[in-house]
């Protein structure tokens, strides 16, 4: 149905570039997620897109024709606000059927479309009501119905989960992905909720002051983030940090002595590191290793037992914060010591500039 | 250093709360706790009791007395003959077959001022609103320019424009340097209406128009842009979102503005006189001449055709009420 393109696709506000040079292709169907720290430019690109904001350099593409000038409804896209942006004065039916009005829409086949996508999202109930008769989950669905109704290309979404409660979140992401595999349409979803991201994406773009750090699948990002700055936004509890330097290249990997002077081995491509070199390496809290005779010696600080999983907060002897998960539950108390291991192959190495070392081993695809 | 500061502040606060205090025990004791307060309502009560109940009260006696005299014991009771001489007409169409001709003549004139003042005002503030509510250019500064006559005194208004279009004013100058005859603006009575109305419009429209431009800023943003999404024309975006989303301070401002030109006076009276003739004499100067301006001083009827006036604009006030609850309830 929609292939969408960005090309080089630049903004500029006055004195400020708040989008530099981004491209990207997301293919049809697919389910792409923007996912990013606050003020990294995740709703400009996409208003951007939605032609709501105009495009100050390169190129937008849907189905390969160039659509920068064209005016929003005309790009056959259909969007979700944040703030669900419904129409205060008119009934959940007149929101639904306004967008089909201005295009003269016979008035049966309004009818037929607004009550096929109220029976999809549940608010056949209060289709005579006005938004502010509604609660926020169901001002939520009738903004999306207004998207379903137009039969869009493409849908966007601009952290529509937001304003919703946690629980709510989970019910509505869960109905959001399925609205995805029934409609089949290409769906752009902006968050900087990374657990959103995981969930639903089937690609997730990951910016950070305008320019993409790393596209790829939720699994991908994970195992293999590019940089440092992916590595610490993807995943929850962050990962690990630790400060090291190359102590020699080996076979399978590096040998590389932290701040200790201990030696961790790191199952990464050695190629792009000279003996020598500082590097950052991560450790992700599910992998690290507590309790056992060998590593790093820390504090444990403080506990969350869940029953089937425990988190423990430590300290490293540099005072270094270290979060260790463990699925299951602990026998180790707040206050005591204990020795935290870094298993080889789930150890990412980071250059000084950021980048991210090859994994050579990578444990979860096994 | 800070201790001998610390209690002699103390000092002061204990000996002005001691001052304070013995009036507040002794009124308390003697009026009782809870009648406390409306010993501190008393002032406002009496001042509003003073120039504004007690007038009232006083305007209800004169309109059922007769006679010039000013002094209430001198006045006979006459019951409602103030009413019915004012309201006796053979045709009320015709104000000459009126008994107060000048009466009904005011009526009208009023009427069509209402009617047209109002109407032209709210068109005009309506659209200069819609205008400076875009990104124009000097925004601020034309939303000073429209608000300026606000602030001025309405007497200052009427001279200004007096200077402009009398019989040797700048208008009449100008238009006799592009060779064209003079006309007599104020002089003539249908142009002496035209100038009323559009005086009492310049001179108020930047109020009405703020109040337009804070109700259409009042309108979320985001709701423009799902209108955008949704394939809206701009003329649907107006008539469909704009005009709906506007329209309880539209009827804020109707009924503010009905309020206002029903009262319409000073700068009419300042600009016209009420003339030529009667042409553009409105209500509430009639009120003024009859009662006040006149000899003899008719305040009988004066005081009957203000009680009259009174209901209209209390019928206008409970409507304004009603909008603006509506209004603070969505
Ligand atoms: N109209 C504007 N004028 C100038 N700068 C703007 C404007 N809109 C956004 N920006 C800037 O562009 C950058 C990106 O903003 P954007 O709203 O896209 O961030 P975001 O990723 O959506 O953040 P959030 O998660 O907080 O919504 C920010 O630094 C912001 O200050
Ligand atoms: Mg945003």
């Amino acid at each position: 149905m929609a292939v969408v393109e960005l090309q080089k696709l630049v903004k500029d506000y006055a004195g400020f570039r708040a989008i530099h040079g981004v491209d990207l292709r997301i293919d049809d169907g697919e389910f792409c997620v923007f996912v990013g720290p606050s003020g990294c430019g995740k709703s400009t690109l996409l208003r951007m897109i939605a032609g709501l904001e105009e495009i100050s350099d390169g190129e937008l593409r849907i189905d390969g024709r160039r659509v920068n000038e064209e005016r929003a409804a005309e790009r056959g896209l259909a969007m979700v606000f944040q703030s669900y942006a419904l129409y205060p004065h008119m009934t959940v039916r007149e929101n639904l059927a306004f967008g089909l009005e201005n295009i003269k829409t016979p008035k049966d086949e309004i009818r037929r479309r607004v009550d096929e996508a109220a029976r999809m999202l549940q608010i056949g109930d209060y289709m005579e009501r006005r938004p502010k008769q509604l609660s926020g989950g169901q001002r939520q669905r009738v903004a999306i119905g207004r998207a379903v109704v137009r039969e869009p290309k493409v849908f966007l979404f601009d952290e529509p989960l937001s304003n919703l409660d946690a629980e709510l979140r989970v019910v509505m992401r869960g109905e959001i992905s399925q609205l995805h595999r029934r409609l089949g349409n290409t769906m752009i979803y902006v968050t900087h909720d990374q657990v959103e991201a995981m969930t639903m994406a089937d690609k997730i773009v990951v910016l950070k002051l305008g320019t993409i750090q790393q596209v790829g699948s939720p699994l991908d990002l994970y195992n293999r983030p590019a940089n440092q700055f992916v590595a610490g936004f993807i995943g929850s509890p962050r990962m690990n940090f630790f400060e090291a330097t190359v102590a020699e290249q080996a076979r399978g990997g590096i040998v590389a002595t932290d701040e200790g002077g201990r030696r961790v081995e790191a199952a990464v491509s050695p190629e792009r590191v000279e003996p020598g070199a500082p590097v950052t390496l991560g450790v992700r809290p599910e992998h690290l290793e507590i309790g056992s005779e060998r590593g790093h010696p820390v504090t444990v600080e403080t506990i969350e037992q869940l029953g089937g999983e425990s988190y423990l907060y430590c300290r490293d002897s540099n005072g270094r914060p270290i979060t260790v998960h463990k699925s299951g539950q602990t026998r180790i108390r707040a206050g005591e010591e204990a020795k935290v291991f870094l298993p080889a192959e789930a150890i990412h190495v980071f250059r000084e500039d950021g980048s991210a070392l090859e994994r050579l081993r990578i444990g979860e695809e096994a | 250093m800070f201790k001998p500061l610390t209690q002699a502040v103390q000092l002061g606060y204990r000996t002005a709360f001691n001052l304070f205090e013995w009036p507040m025990a002794g009124a308390q004791r003697l009026v009782g706790i809870s009648r406390v307060a409306w010993l501190f309502l008393l002032p406002n009560l009496l001042i509003f009791g003073l120039f504004t109940f007690l007038p009232i009260i006083l305007n209800f006696f004169y309109a059922t007395t007769g006679s010039d005299a000013i002094l209430l014991s001198q006045r006979p009771y006459v019951g409602a003959e103030n009413f019915s001489s004012l309201l006796s007409c053979t045709d009320y169409l015709d104000p000459n077959s009126c008994r107060r001709d000048v009466f009904w003549r005011a009526v009208y004139n009023t009427g069509w001022f209402v009617v047209l003042q109002v109407g032209f005002m709210i068109a005009f503030s309506l659209v200069t609103a819609l205008i400076l509510n875009r990104d124009i250019p000097l925004k601020g500064f034309f939303r000073g320019v429209f608000f300026y006559p606000v602030l001025l005194s309405p007497v200052v208004v009427a001279l200004i424009w007096k200077w402009i279009l009398q019989r040797y004013g700048i208008f009449n100058a100008g238009l006799e340097d592009l060779g064209l005859a003079p006309v007599d603006w104020l002089i003539d009575a249908h142009w002496a209406f035209f100038w009323i109305i559009f005086v009492s419009i310049w001179a108020h429209m930047g109020f009405y128009t703020l109040i337009l431009l804070a109700g259409l800023q009042a309108i979320p943003s985001d709701v423009y842009e799902a209108a955008e999404m949704d394939g809206a024309s701009r003329f649907r975006v107006f008539s469909k979102i704009t005009m709906p989303l506007l329209m309880p301070t539209m009827v804020v401002v109707v009924v503010l503005s009905l309020i206002r030109a029903v009262q319409a006076f000073d700068e009419i009276f300042v600009l016209t006189g009420g003339g030529p003739g009667s042409a553009t004499t409105l209500i509430l100067q009639y009120i003024y001449e009859t009662g006040f301006a006149s000899r003899p001083q008719l305040f009988g009827l004066a005081a009957a055709a203000s009680i009259l006036m009174a209901v209209v604009l209390l019928v206008l006030t409970l409507l304004q009420l009603r909008a603006t609850r509506s209004q603070a309830e969505g």
